[in-house]
């Protein structure tokens, strides 16, 4: 087999395949590769909060291995946070974030931890560990509101991935996400706000739920059952019941080529 | 795995499918591009970046400048893996609070660059893997600009273009600022509405051939009355 | 490099084993036809052979059809002997420049080392400091340029490109070819 650490049919029986076998152990080898993965995740700004969709599965391989993961947390009142990359490596994190927000909470100064701090704060951890050699195999998107030059409140999204790569944008998509949604997010804003526009947070919604569609049908590794946050930048972030995508495989017959 | 099933390519068909979770392996290092070009001057220094953040052949984003106001005399510009430029420009701000703290003045665009060859010297063996341009006015009022290699090494030049197009660049502020290989030589100075435009006219250069250098520019002026900007649009594509 | 009724072809002299220099007085750019000229950058050895090779075809092309080489023809012959050889290259990037025998229509293209060929409106540049060419033609040229100015252009182009690059230069030498003479020029540069 070329490929020794992958888990692989042959090796269900004789290893547990997360586990390196003691021969690669060997020198001390850090380098990981993720195991448990989820997929795209994509995040898109409205006119007064932002969007993050992310479906439910945790792949392993190509094994549709945990179909009901919640790949979006809510950290506190206005930040949410969502992962695409190693499932495990998010709870790891998740555990440091709840922790920290627990902490915050406890101080009861009416102070919690900010989108744009704790997107900081992702920055460090994830660019800390790829010095080490030793990455968290995991890309974040970061939702919440900001404060702008005039001390107003607005929108804040953005991105971090596993070397400590991050930015801010008003459309953000990961992964597959990145070729085949945000083109539709990005014709969908600028249609909107062409003649001075606006995009509500309804149809940023509804841009979504094209975009998530669109990956369950070309994305192998995306799901059909997934779950949408809206962040508003005043008032109460919320996480809304997984929806599903109604597959519609009519146009299936459509594509030669693969018979 | 049965050799009838082999491919001359040394793996099989059967080897692809039962593969599990691919193999990644980790590089700590990507080039997000970005390209620099800085020009010093009598009394003026420009250093411009464009706004695009790429990996690979996708775009992260259209609208991320590459230059950070260090203070009211000097302008650093990064382009390279930007995980190391976040990285690197935050140690750098927190050493120059701690230089002001300490000796209660700003730094000079002259210590700055010796401290920016020394952080980026202090990771030799495992470098910010970043291409950076400094550019400021000197003590008598004079444009400096100092260039960079990943591991510290430190250049005051006239002019430099650093990053994705530094290679397409550079001859050229050779050639029209540097004036070299030119048979009837200006004697005018260099203007600053001559800098502005040449550095406008690199950077549409560069985008029509560099994938990396795009979407538009930011433009920084730094005189003795502060650091202005301007903007530009490039190529979307 | 296009002009107004003319091209331009240049290269620098320099022939050297990677940083050494061994000669400067090396011409990279060769005569095919009397408007059809090919420069063959690269590994000096395979320069010669393609150059030798190309001089056979196009020998045996006259020959046998009893008319000259177009540009075009010369372009198919290059992508063919290059394509050839597809699994173990020649290390040469060729660049043709030329009028059309009978037209005097401008045509330049160059190519890669297993002989895609590209035909631009413009410009074509390859070798070592193909960048640093890239970027001062780009803002250097200008289309329908009479020869002197074309001759100014590319010059400038290749001197300070080949400055930017060690291991180009040693001087150069310009054809500027059109429709009743070609004119061959050498430039000096910087001699390091």
């Amino acid at each position: 087999m070329a490929n020794a650490q992958g888990p692989s049919f042959e090796r269900f029986s004789t290893s547990i395949p997360t586990m390196p076998s003691a021969a690669a152990l060997g020198p001390m080898k850090r380098t990981q590769t993720p195991v448990s993965t989820g997929t795209s995740v994509l995040g898109l700004r409205y006119d007064g909060g932002i969007v993050l969709a992310a479906d439910t599965l945790a792949s392993y391989g190509s094994l549709l291995r945990y179909r009901d993961c919640t790949r979006l947390h809510k950290v506190n009142d206005n930040t949410v946070i969502a992962c695409m990359g190693d499932y495990a490596d998010f709870q790891y994190l998740l555990s440091i974030i709840e922790q920290k927000a627990i902490t915050e909470d406890c101080m009861d100064d009416g102070f919690n931890i900010t989108a744009r701090s704790l997107h900081s704060w992702l920055t460090r951890v994830l660019y800390n560990k790829r010095c080490k050699f030793d990455p968290l195999w995991t890309t974040f998107l970061v939702a919440g509101s900001d404060m702008d030059d005039d001390g107003q409140k607005t929108e804040f999204l953005g991105y971090v991935d596993k070397l400590g790569t991050a930015y801010k944008d008003g459309i953000i998509a990961t992964g597959y996400g990145s070729m085949l949604a945000t083109p539709l997010m990005r014709e969908a804003v600028e249609a909107k706000t062409k003649d001075g526009g606006q995009l509500t947070e309804q149809d940023a919604i509804n841009v979504i739920n094209d975009c998530m569609k669109i990956l369950y049908y070309r994305d192998a590794r995306a799901h059909f059952r997934y779950e949408i946050a809206v962040i508003p930048t005043t008032g109460s972030a919320r996480i809304e019941a997984p929806v599903e995508v109604k597959g519609d495989w009519q146009v299936a017959h459509l594509i030669r080529g693969y018979e | 795995m049965a050799m009838s099933l082999m491919r001359p390519g040394g793996f099989s068909y059967s080897e692809l499918a039962n593969a599990g979770p691919v193999q990644h392996h980790f590089s700590p290092y990507t080039d997000n591009g970005g390209s620099i070009v800085a020009v010093a001057g009598k009394g003026f220094a420009l250093i411009a970046s464009d706004t695009r953040l790429s990996t690979g052949y996708s775009i992260l984003t259209r609208d991320q400048p590459k230059l950070y106001d260090l203070n009211s005399n000097t302008v650093l510009g990064c382009s390279g893996c930007w995980c190391d430029v976040l990285s690197e420009t935050r140690l750098i701000e927190a050493r120059m609070k701690l230089y002001k703290h300490e000796h209660q003045k700003e730094m000079s665009p002259g210590a700055v660059a010796q401290m920016l060859a020394t952080i980026l010297y202090s990771r030799r063996f495992f470098p910010y893997y970043v291409s950076n341009v400094v550019a400021g006015l000197d003590a008598n009022g004079q444009g400096v600009v100092y260039s960079y290699d990943p591991v510290g090494h430190c250049d005051q030049n006239l002019f430099h273009a650093g990053g994705s197009s530094g290679a397409l660049l550079q001859p050229l502020l050779d050639n029209q600022i540097g004036l070299l290989n030119m048979e009837i030589k200006p004697t005018e100075p260099l203007t600053l509405e001559r800098a502005k435009g040449i550095i406008k006219d690199v950077f549409i250069s560069a985008a029509e051939r560099d994938i990396y250098t795009g979407d538009g520019i930011l433009l920084k002026i730094i005189t003795k009355d502060g650091i202005t900007q301007e903007s530009m649009k490039l190529r979307h594509d | 490099m296009k002009g107004k009724n003319c091209v331009a072809i240049a290269a620098d002299r320099r022939f050297g084993v990677q940083l050494q220099t061994i000669g400067t007085d090396m011409d990279k750019i060769f005569e095919i036809g009397p408007k059809l000229f090919v420069g063959i950058p690269g590994l000096a050895t395979d320069t010669q052979t393609v150059h030798e090779r190309l001089r056979f075809r196009t020998n045996v092309y006259e020959l046998r059809e009893n008319r000259p080489v177009t540009p075009q023809v010369l372009s198919a012959m290059v992508t063919n002997l290059l394509y050839e050889h597809r699994f173990g290259p020649y290390f040469v990037e060729p660049v043709i420049a030329g009028l059309d025998p009978k037209t005097n229509e401008p045509f330049v293209c160059g190519f890669d080392v297993i002989g895609c060929p590209c035909e631009p409106e413009d410009f074509i540049v390859s070798g070592t400091c193909e960048e640093q060419l890239l970027g001062m033609c780009e803002s250097l040229y200008e289309p329908n340029l009479e020869p002197d100015q074309l001759f100014e252009t590319i010059s400038q182009a290749l001197v300070n490109a080949c400055d930017r690059d060690a291991i180009s230069g040693w001087g150069a030498k310009v054809y500027i070819i059109e429709s009743d003479k070609v004119t061959i020029r050498k430039v000096r540069t910087r001699m390091d």
